[in-house]
């Protein structure tokens, strides 16, 4: 099985990247700095250890898809264009094996760097406040794994469908402000577009599944079952046409869709979200690539 | 049944809307039989790592076909890279891996247990070197670790895409004795290079291609022959006088400008046989000057393109080809 010859090399080769380990100290640097300023700002003790969990999973919207980004973006176009693809290929390993051997190495890598970043970071909450939950941990430490994972899929399909270092960097940074910045002001214009005015409080079903389509909110709807109190989007648009006293309590999902929550917008399809997300581009990447010249 | 077969093999790119459409290579039938040491001659630009290219499977042709050991490179390529050795031109090892480590995946990859002492003896490679990263490795390093990885597995086919580039000439000694090795234990060697000396020095064959077409297919005696036939030689004699050189068959001219001494040999063996003639029969040289032929030249045999008895003259004869590419050599068309 060569796909699994190339994922182990590409585990070993790309585990050293100082960058990835660079961008997972700042992450853990962080998260204990801002847990330090919540103990001395924050005056119900009691409440912290969850706070630090929501504090941790809040930033991880942002530093998961960069490290992801980091990752994954050039796992396939460095070879490329370095030339060690040559010598890869020269072996017996399919174009397909390269693009999906890599997908599980990367996959492998972040698993790594998100397992330690997060843990060290909920060691540093449990040394300075008191360990949260571990059912909440072990929940939380999933759904970051599984958004890590989703977006390094990604990340691996673009490195796989372009040719040079620089597009890789420009597309895969344009889809990280695309769903981190764009993504939830474009489902409203789609929405204002569809229904004449913008999402209220309450809206449309289909809004909230267009909205957990980006791989961003579909985490934060996964890592939502694992914290108390809301896990907010890491920039607030304020684009929805809700009132401005309304409370976090009112903006959970089930007050906002009228009757029953449909399937698509349960916590698992949010999950499998996350999954297509991992392997389609990859998929789309694998078939560019398949066609070109190296 | 060849060990490379190339049917109509063409390759094209785009000049997109304004540009103009290049043909890097263009129609070649290519025939590399079993087991032979075939040299692929031609310029930088000639369109040598294109073909490579497409033999393994690198890029796609536009039209035309390749076969790697009677099969296809396109269609069963998994049939075909197990059994081939490649040191790839522009390639890249892993950098943040020791050499060793660069090794062992070869050999995982390939299936194979190696002897790596041995292996890394025979291109010449310290043991303490190769513990080492690749990323500290210098040009001839790297380039020794990859003819290793290529010989991993003891293929039946080595394609060897400019071999000796970044190689001191120790290392195109050990090269040369790889290659010969090789051979004798019935691999089938494809050589390509821009130096005549590399090619001469190692091939039973040798294909030329120039301008994305193979120009020439020939023997390494009858590429001497055209060399020869523009192989100059240049005697400083301690007197003025008129020696009697000219009745060796392969010396097709001789010039006579005081004590200096311009023979022109159809063959280059013939200029030593000249020198010795001349010291045998009691002629005191001071000085023995020889240009051997250039690529270009040898081109010009084939092609018809030029006069052979005026070498336009490539750099001094003697060296063997044991050059570095880096400095101007013999035979090497910049």
């Amino acid at each position: 099985m060569t796909l699994t010859q190339v994922a182990q090399k590409d585990f070993e080769d790309a585990v050293r990247s100082r960058m990835v380990w660079g961008v997972i100290s700042v992450f853990v640097a962080f998260i204990g700095f801002v847990l330090l300023v919540a103990i001395g700002t924050s005056d119900s003790a009691d409440a912290s250890a969850d706070l630090a969990l929501g504090m941790i999973a809040l930033f991880s919207q942002l530093f998961v898809p960069m490290v992801a980004v980091i990752v994954g973006y050039m796992s396939i176009v460095g070879e490329r264009r370095s030339g060690s693809l040559r010598v890869l290929l020269s072996y017996p390993h399919s174009r397909r094996d390269v693009v999906f051997g890599k997908l599980v190495g990367r996959a492998g890598v972040i698993t790594l760097a998100l397992g330690v970043g997060s843990g060290l970071s909920m060691l540093i909450a449990g040394l300075v406040i008191e360990l949260p939950e571990i059912g909440s941990v072990i929940g939380v430490l999933t759904s970051i794994t599984l958004f890590g994972v989703g977006f390094t899929g990604l990340a691996v399909g673009i490195s796989a469908g372009v040719r040079t270092r620089a597009k890789a960097m420009a597309v895969a940074i344009g889809a990280l402000l695309g769903f981190l910045l764009v993504w939830d002001a474009a489902a409203a214009g789609v929405y204002l577009v569809a229904t004449g005015s913008l999402p209220g409080l309450e809206a449309e079903a289909w809004y909230f599944l267009l909205k957990r389509l980006s791989p961003v909110n579909a985490y934060r709807a996964v890592a939502q079952g694992f914290v108390d109190g809301r896990l907010q989007s890491f920039f607030q648009l304020g684009i929805e046409d809700v009132p401005a006293d309304t409370t976090q309590d009112q903006l959970a999902l089930s007050n906002r869709v009228d009757g029953e929550l449909p399937f698509y917008l349960s916590n698992w399809f949010a999950a499998l979200t996350l999954t297509v997300w991992a392997v389609v581009p990859s998929v789309v990447g694998y078939v560019r690539f398949e066609r070109s010249d190296l | 049944m060849p060990a490379i077969r190339t049917d109509g093999l063409t390759k094209r790119y785009d000049g997109g809307l304004l540009g103009t459409d290049v043909t890097a290579v263009n129609d070649l039938d290519l025939v590399v039989r079993d087991g032979e040491v075939y040299g692929f001659l031609g310029p930088n630009g000639a369109g040598k790592s294109t073909t490579i290219d497409m033999l393994l499977d690198y890029g796609r042709p536009t039209s035309g076909t390749a076969e790697l050991l009677g099969h296809d490179v396109q269609t069963e390529s998994e049939r075909i890279s197990d059994r081939v050795g490649v040191l790839p031109e522009g390639y890249s090892l892993y950098d943040r891996l020791s050499g060793r480590r660069n090794l062992e995946l070869a050999a995982e990859w390939q299936g194979v247990d190696v002897d790596y002492t041995t292996l890394l003896e025979r291109v010449g490679l310290a043991t303490d070197a190769a513990a080492r990263p690749v990323g500290d490795y210098s040009k001839g390093m790297t380039q020794r670790l990859a003819l290793a990885m290529a010989l991993v597995g003891d293929p039946d086919l080595l394609i060897l895409d400019e071999p000796s580039s970044g190689l001191d000439p120790n290392g195109i000694r050990r090269l040369r004795e790889i290659v010969r090795a090789e051979a004798e234990r019935g691999t089938t060697v494809f050589f390509s290079s821009h130096v005549l000396g590399q090619v001469e020095a190692v091939c039973d064959r040798v294909g030329i291609l120039d301008g994305g077409e193979l120009v020439a297919v020939d023997t390494v005696d009858g590429l001497r022959e055209a060399a020869g036939a523009s192989s100059v030689l240049e005697l400083t004699l301690k007197e003025p006088q008129q020696p009697a050189v000219a009745d060796d068959p392969a010396v097709s001219d001789v010039e006579v400008r005081g004590n200096q001494l311009r023979v022109t040999c159809t063959d280059s063996r013939a200029k030593a046989r000249v020198v010795a003639d001349l010291v045998d029969r009691g002629h005191e040289l001071i000085d023995v000057d020889s240009e051997s032929a250039s690529l270009s030249d040898i081109f010009a045999v084939y092609t018809g393109e030029a006069d052979v008895d005026a070498p336009t003259g490539g750099g001094k004869d003697g060296n063997d080809g044991a050059t570095d590419d880096n400095e101007p050599a013999e035979g090497v068309i910049a």
